[in-house]
């Protein structure tokens, strides 16, 4: 007999005696309730663009056994617009609004923008997540948008699986979405005309598009303090991918100016330059690699990630992503967070089109597709409240600036500001309480 | 499709060979434990910063699924 047998004899016997039987062995779970992750935000661009005023809520159902039902509603009041695409002129501009039942009118040398704009937006999210034996676990989830004029219903799913003592995490997923677009006044046929008020007769009906999204992922423990990601993931997305809402300006060849409209009938309303609705390819694909460390120095948590992106646009981009958070005393602490971002213009993006000159498959004059950099500052500042519950506030500035070379300009485009940079600050409060 | 293999096979290769010889014991777990040390410490956060650059910039995804779901005029 050897002497883990004497020792399970021995405590056998002393439980026969005490009337008990050995104790089953119990792995450490959370306890079954409902947690609660709330936030307020804020977030405002300058010049009059858009304003959101958003709650969030994330409630969290923990059950036995690892398993959560994870619930989310998000409330968005948005007003405002972004700039239209269409250049700044040395004159006002007047514009159709996008519903064709009114026109607005741009000051000289601003970027037009509708500031008639007004929408709400409410998303809802629902996820289950929980193991398959002992090394799997898997996670399905569902999720729904609507605006005024969008209608977003996805689905996703992924599984992992652990190894080498749980310090290699494997997983695999994919979700798919079915996006409708129904914009006011109807989608504007791409690279026709913006018509004067009351006439339709380039809008057609609601479009839709489809996402698909793989994504394969490898955590790994490096050490005890020391955490790593990377995942590679495949964007496909087909179907209706213009801005309804944005044009381009066409301007003369030689002097770079938009195209004065003169009305054909003196009691006609409608815009005063020419301009043309963008028209983007109806597919892209796109590749991402993303890796993200987490490494602990007594105390402080540094958190810095990258981001590579590349599509068949031709944009390419880089986004490197750092937070260090830093314990200042008690349940305490501050956050800096420097994020960086730059990325290459589309193929298809330009400033305006050329009077007279063949027209493109596809044009946009979206600033979101052009050359650009961004930079995001923040400071976030957590504490718990004297019940336990965490909060925390953030104020963050995010500023993007436009790269456009010379040799895109034309005649008086030259000295004048051509890209809508922007300016936007993110205050947010968070709250979380419950389990 | 053939490339998206390749990529997985790459995936699964790497962290079964390369990643064995690192790692904690299990009772050396203690600060990959806390809450700060989780690859997503605030999803609301997270979730608002996805939605904000995707709507404001060409990229989005990449920590999780592309986002997306708003027409973000």
């Amino acid at each position: 007999m050897d002497k883990r047998s004497i020792t399970n004899a021995l405590a056998a016997a002393t439980c026969t005696l005490l009337g008990s039987t050995a104790p089953e062995p119990v792995l450490a779970q959370e306890e079954p309730g409902w947690s609660f992750n709330t936030s307020l935000l804020y977030y405002g661009e300058d010049d009059d663009r858009v304003q959101d005023l958003s709650l969030k809520t994330l409630s969290k159902r923990t059950f036995v056994d690892d398993r959560y039902l994870s619930l989310g509603l998000t409330v968005d009041a948005l007003t405002g617009a972004s700039p239209n695409g269409a250049l700044p002129q040395s004159v006002a501009q007047t514009f159709t609004q996008p519903s064709g039942k009114n026109t607005f009118t741009t000051p000289p040398g601003e970027f037009p923008l509708d500031d008639t704009f007004r929408d709400t937006r409410v998303a809802i999210t629902a996820d289950w997540e929980q193991p398959l034996g002992r090394l799997w676990a898997m996670n399905i989830g569902a999720s729904a948008s609507k605006e005024f004029d969008y209608l977003h219903l996805g689905l996703n799913a992924k599984i992992s699986r652990d190894f080498n003592n749980r310090n290699t995490t494997l997983s695999g997923g994919f979700a798919v979405a079915m996006d409708d677009v129904d914009p006011i006044g109807g989608t504007p046929t791409g690279l026709t005309q913006m018509l004067p008020v009351g006439d339709l007769s380039n809008r057609r009906g609601s479009e839709s598009k489809d996402i698909f999204d793989v994504i394969l992922g490898v955590t790994q423990v490096v050490s005890r303090n020391f955490l790593m990601q990377v995942n590679y993931s495949y964007s496909d997305s087909s179907g209706y991918l213009s801005d309804p809402y944005k044009i381009l300006t066409v301007v003369d060849g030689v002097t770079g100016d938009a195209v004065p409209l003169l009305p054909l009938f003196p009691q006609d309303q409608g815009p005063s330059h020419l301009n043309y609705f963008e028209h983007r390819p109806d597919s892209r694909s796109k590749h991402s690699l993303y890796t993200q460390g987490k490494y602990y120095m007594n105390g402080k948590v540094l958190d810095a990630s990258y981001r590579y992106m590349t599509d068949d646009w031709e944009i390419d981009s880089h986004t490197i992503d750092v937070r260090l958070r830093w314990p200042v005393g008690g349940d305490k602490y501050l956050e800096p967070h420097l994020r960086f971002y730059t990325q290459t213009a589309a193929e298809f993006y330009q400033l305006s089109l050329i009077d007279g000159d063949p027209l493109p498959e596809y044009a946009s004059a979206d600033y979101r597709l052009g050359d650009f950099d961004a930079i995001t500052l923040g400071m976030k500042y957590g504490w718990k409240t004297g019940g336990g519950n965490d909060m925390n506030v953030r104020l963050e500035l995010y500023r993007q600036s436009g790269n456009v070379s010379t040799s895109q300009l034309i005649g008086n485009q030259v000295g004048r500001d051509n890209y809508p940079d922007l300016n936007a600050i993110i205050f947010q409060f968070g709250y979380k309480f419950g389990k | 499709m053939q490339y998206g293999i390749l990529i997985a096979g790459l995936f699964v290769f790497v962290a079964l060979s390369g990643c064995s010889s690192m790692g904690v014991e299990p009772w050396e777990r203690d600060i990959l434990a806390k809450e700060e040390m989780q690859l997503t410490t605030d999803p609301i956060e997270a979730a608002t910063d996805d939605h904000i650059y995707f709507s404001k910039e060409a990229s989005s995804g990449g920590r999780g699924f592309g986002g997306g779901g708003c027409g973000c005029n």
